[in-house]
């Protein structure tokens, strides 16, 4: 139960260490709620770039084989094991 | 109006619920939720901060690579809880438990 308050009071800390972090810089005025909203050709432009190897196709390429990757282990490691391959 | 300074506490709010239910939850599934709740932290923080540079730079071309960013970010959230599900299902048929207290041992 002590350990429990103690987590919550290093949490609590952490929490309050980043608060005031952030509130102790002087941030330039601009509002991000502001309405010229970035749309989704702009992110994508972003992620593929206007011509040739700009952006982040080849990233994008990675991270799909990651998930390939991450399929293929889930899969195997969730496999169930029969009686007689132990 | 929201200044960059909420969003930013609501991201370091959302990191120490995280970093709260990592530490104190037993049950693995959980741990895992909160280790997302975190990641979603710093994908507030990607995007606003991106957000805040493109206001700050009106003339300036939108640059959405923080969004981009954020993206990446939750593909390698799915791979990684695709992975951790996956070692959980193990362990349960295992051990017959998740409580991350009682699997104390890294040998099958």
């Amino acid at each position: 139960m002590k350990a429990g308050y103690l987590r919550g009071l290093a949490v609590l800390a952490l929490a309050l260490l980043f608060i005031g972090a952030v509130l102790s810089v002087q941030w330039p005025k601009g509002d991000v709620s502001q309405d010229d909203t970035v749309t989704n050709r702009d992110v994508g432009r972003a992620m593929f770039g206007e011509s040739g190897a700009s952006g982040y196709g080849l990233i994008m390429l990675f991270i799909g084989v990651l998930l390939l990757v991450a399929l293929l282990g889930g899969i195997f490691l969730a496999k169930e094991e029969k009686e007689d391959e132990i | 109006m929201i200044p960059i300074e909420y969003w930013l506490i609501l991201s370091s709010l959302l990191f120490a619920i995280g970093a709260y239910g990592v530490l104190s939850r037993k049950n693995a599934i959980v741990v895992l939720m909160s280790i997302e709740i975190m990641l979603n932290a710093a994908n507030i923080n990607l995007v606003a901060f991106s957000r805040y540079h493109t206001i700050l730079h009106p003339l300036a071309e939108k640059d959405a690579t923080g969004q981009v960013f954020a993206l990446f970010s939750i593909a390698i959230a799915a791979a990684e809880v695709a992975v951790g599900l996956a070692i959980l299902l193990s362990v349960y048929r295992r051990y017959k438990t998740i409580e991350v207290d009682k699997i104390n041992i890294l040998r099958w």
